[in-house]
């Protein structure tokens, strides 16, 4: 079996994986703060009452490829670490997410600083699963990890092709 | 637009307009061109008199190189004495032009490549240098050769930025010509090795007869005895080699081969840019693309149509 | 002490009576605990089922007697001898394995600690077998072009371990449910 087809196929079955599980998780409900009166925050964020966080899932492709999902009674964390082959790959992922997440903003459930060990992260509560179609949501995550590592692989494949072209473009007038 | 141009267009444009005909103004403008040269164009005295200088950082260094011979060469009569704050200026009066169009059309060309010919003078040098001792060296076999011959010439430091240079050094075989580039960001810099990665392999897949690139972190071995050179360890500094062979150097090339590894350094940094432009404008793309994906999750706002009391309609918004 | 910085001192959690300190004990059932040679002791057993060739008998033994009693070293062997059932079935014989142990009596029981050991296999660094990549980091300061090419195979650290776990989810799913990844979620019992 080639490399490409092995891993297409191994791509399948973790994004099943990570569907599942995700939809599994985004059961929220609302849950107003124990420690402090009149607050509502995400439990897994504010991690000040143990007993509303639940265990997290990990679902991972291989090492470099995983993604955690911390859930709690109100809201989920879905962290994504995402394929870095190289340093070309590693500072585009860098870039990537940067950007994504100035933008956090527009987003809604992005989260401005991923977690430790992670690219980015989302951040899902219970005010979002009431707005949004929950299922949806799923699909976006879904998509966005599909095309983020298309994406990179298409940025790199485009500058490893401009350098080519203009390496020669210099070059052939010596010729 | 994918090479640079040699000359400074501006100056080219400016010239070009003045000299065909229409009535003298008066002139005052600094114009930028790369590697910090500036140039001062205007007319001090007369409307029909313009001067043209060019201040360049290292020119001390390149009149130890013979930049003066070089300059003499390509603007013999038009030379007067630099302005103040300037390196070089040369006078062109309007009113005494050349009459031939072709003529007139070569001193435009001539002076927007100011900077050029002013940059040109190690090069010639190395060149000169070059021709002498290959004759030098025809003489004998490549064993008994005396040291001098083998050895090549010293090297000629072109401080031509803050913190980056050029080095020149002519063997009876070649000219080497070394770029220190330094890249401060981590992202210059992968995306500078990812080029110059291609550059040294563009000879081997398309470009058999182009000169021979090399690109290292360490000062190469021509440079071993240059002192004051940049520390390569921390990745930040680079060194591009570029090895002219023989057929680059011939009396019928060799202006060109000058004109044109003149601008490596600023096509190289000028395709980075582009490159950097170019994937922001993608992910901006790209991120667009998520957001639609994400605003399909929100249930569809439902353009209803209300009515007020007195029964004027009117629409919800968001 | 001096220099301690007061105000990023989270108070509640000096305080015994604050939700922070809220004892998750209280939401466990009393555990008999499992010391590591007993579950050495099962595990030899379980293998000896394997090469018997019972693979859902030894399957079957392994998630019935989880030690969710045990410290960090006896659940680690567990995980490797389960990893190792799963290892050896072949992907034809899951769905059917899994129905036949769903339909039995205590069945959905089993495959939710069959979830946890999925997951707990995921999250875990891969251990000996199937590891080939180990850990491999990327090496940001390298000097030549060596990283510069295709994208080559590196990271697939663990990647074959990881998609037998991966396939072996997507049949349990197909039977058992998603409330089965609920139940991982919610368990307290942790494997």
């Amino acid at each position: 079996m080639t490399d490409a087809a092995l891993k297409s196929q191994s791509l399948r079955p973790y994004l099943l994986c990570v569907r599942s599980s995700l939809t599994a998780a985004l059961s929220l409900s609302n849950f107003a703060s124990q420690t402090s009166e009149r607050h509502n925050v995400p439990e897994v964020e504010a991690a000040s009452s143990p007993e509303v966080l639940l265990n997290p899932l990990t679902v991972s492709r291989n090492e470099n490829e995983k993604v955690l999902i911390e859930p709690s009674i109100n809201s989920v964390r879905i962290s994504i670490k995402i394929k870095q082959a190289d340093e070309i790959e590693n500072i585009l992922v860098h870039k990537f997410t940067r950007f994504l997440t100035q933008r956090a903003e527009a987003f809604f459930i992005l989260r401005r600083k991923p977690v430790k060990g992670y690219d980015i992260s989302f951040l899902i509560t219970n005010t979002h699963t009431e707005e949004m179609l929950k299922h949806k949501l799923v699909d976006f995550i879904i998509q966005f990890m599909e095309e983020v590592d298309k994406e990179i692989s298409e940025m790199k494949l485009f500058l490893n092709a401009r350098a080519r072209f203009v390496a020669e473009a210099f070059l052939s007038p010596f010729d | 637009m994918l090479l640079l141009d040699y000359q400074n267009v501006l100056i080219q444009s400016l010239l070009t307009e003045r000299f065909s005909g229409s009535p003298p103004v008066s002139i005052d403008q600094v114009v930028s061109d790369f590697d910090n040269v500036a140039f001062h164009v205007s007319t001090p005295e007369t409307r029909s008199k313009i001067l043209i200088s060019i201040a360049v950082k290292c020119y001390k260094e390149l009149v130890q190189y013979g930049a003066q011979e070089v300059l003499e060469r390509e603007y013999g009569p038009y030379i007067v004495s630099p302005e103040a704050g300037y390196d070089f200026s040369v006078l062109i009066d309007l009113d005494n032009l050349p009459s031939e169009p072709e003529a007139r059309e070569d001193l435009i060309r001539r002076v927007s490549l100011l900077r050029r010919n002013a940059m040109a003078a190690p090069f010639e040098r190395a060149f000169d240098d070059f021709a002498h001792r290959q004759e030098e060296a025809s003489k004998f076999t490549s064993e008994s050769a005396p040291e001098g011959v083998r050895e090549g010439g010293e090297v000629m430091t072109i401080h031509y930025r803050d913190e980056e240079a050029i080095y020149i050094k002519a063997s009876h075989d070649r000219v080497t010509v070394i770029f220190s580039t330094i890249f401060r960001e981590e992202t210059d810099r992968i995306y500078g090795k990812v080029f110059l990665q291609e550059f040294v392999d563009a000879r081997r897949r398309a470009i058999q007869n182009a000169p021979q690139v090399l690109f290292r972190n360490e000062p190469p071995l021509e440079l071993q005895n240059v002192r004051g050179l940049a520390d390569g360890s921390h990745g930040e500094v680079g060194y591009v080699t570029f090895v002219l062979f023989p057929r680059h150097l011939t009396p019928q090339r060799r202006q060109e081969t000058i004109s044109h590894i003149q601008t490596f350094r600023d096509y190289f940094h000028y395709h980075i840019k582009a490159s950097k432009a170019y994937i922001h404008s993608r992910m901006r793309r790209r991120t667009a693309d998520f957001l639609q994906v994400l605003n399909r999750a929100r249930p569809e706002n439902e353009e209803k149509e209300r009515k007020t009391a007195s029964g004027r309609t009117f629409r919800v918004q968001g | 002490m001096a220099t301690a910085n007061w105000r990023t001192i989270n108070i509640d959690l000096l305080d015994p009576d604050s939700p922070s300190n809220f004892s998750l004990t209280s939401l466990l059932p009393t555990l008999a605990p499992v010391s590591l040679p007993e579950v050495q002791n099962l595990s030899s057993q379980i293998r000896q089922l394997l090469r018997g060739g019972d693979t859902e008998g030894a399957l079957r033994g392994a998630l019935e007697n989880a030690p969710y009693g045990g410290d960090a070293a006896a659940k680690d062997l567990h995980l490797q001898t389960v990893s190792e059932i799963l290892q050896s079935i072949k992907q034809s014989e899951m769905s059917p394995l899994l129905t036949r142990i769903y339909t039995s009596p205590g069945g959905p029981e089993t495959l939710d600690v069959l979830m946890k050991y999925l997951y707990k296999g995921m999250s875990a660094p891969p251990s000996a077998p199937g590891s080939a990549g180990g850990s491999r980091s990327l090496t940001p300061q390298a000097t030549g072009f060596s990283q510069i090419g295709g994208r080559v195979g590196g990271g697939e650290g663990g990647g074959q371990a990881m998609s037998v776990l991966l396939s072996w989810h997507e049949k349990l799913v197909e039977v058992a449910g998603m409330g089965c990844i609920v139940r991982v979620m919610t368990d307290r019992r942790t494997v």
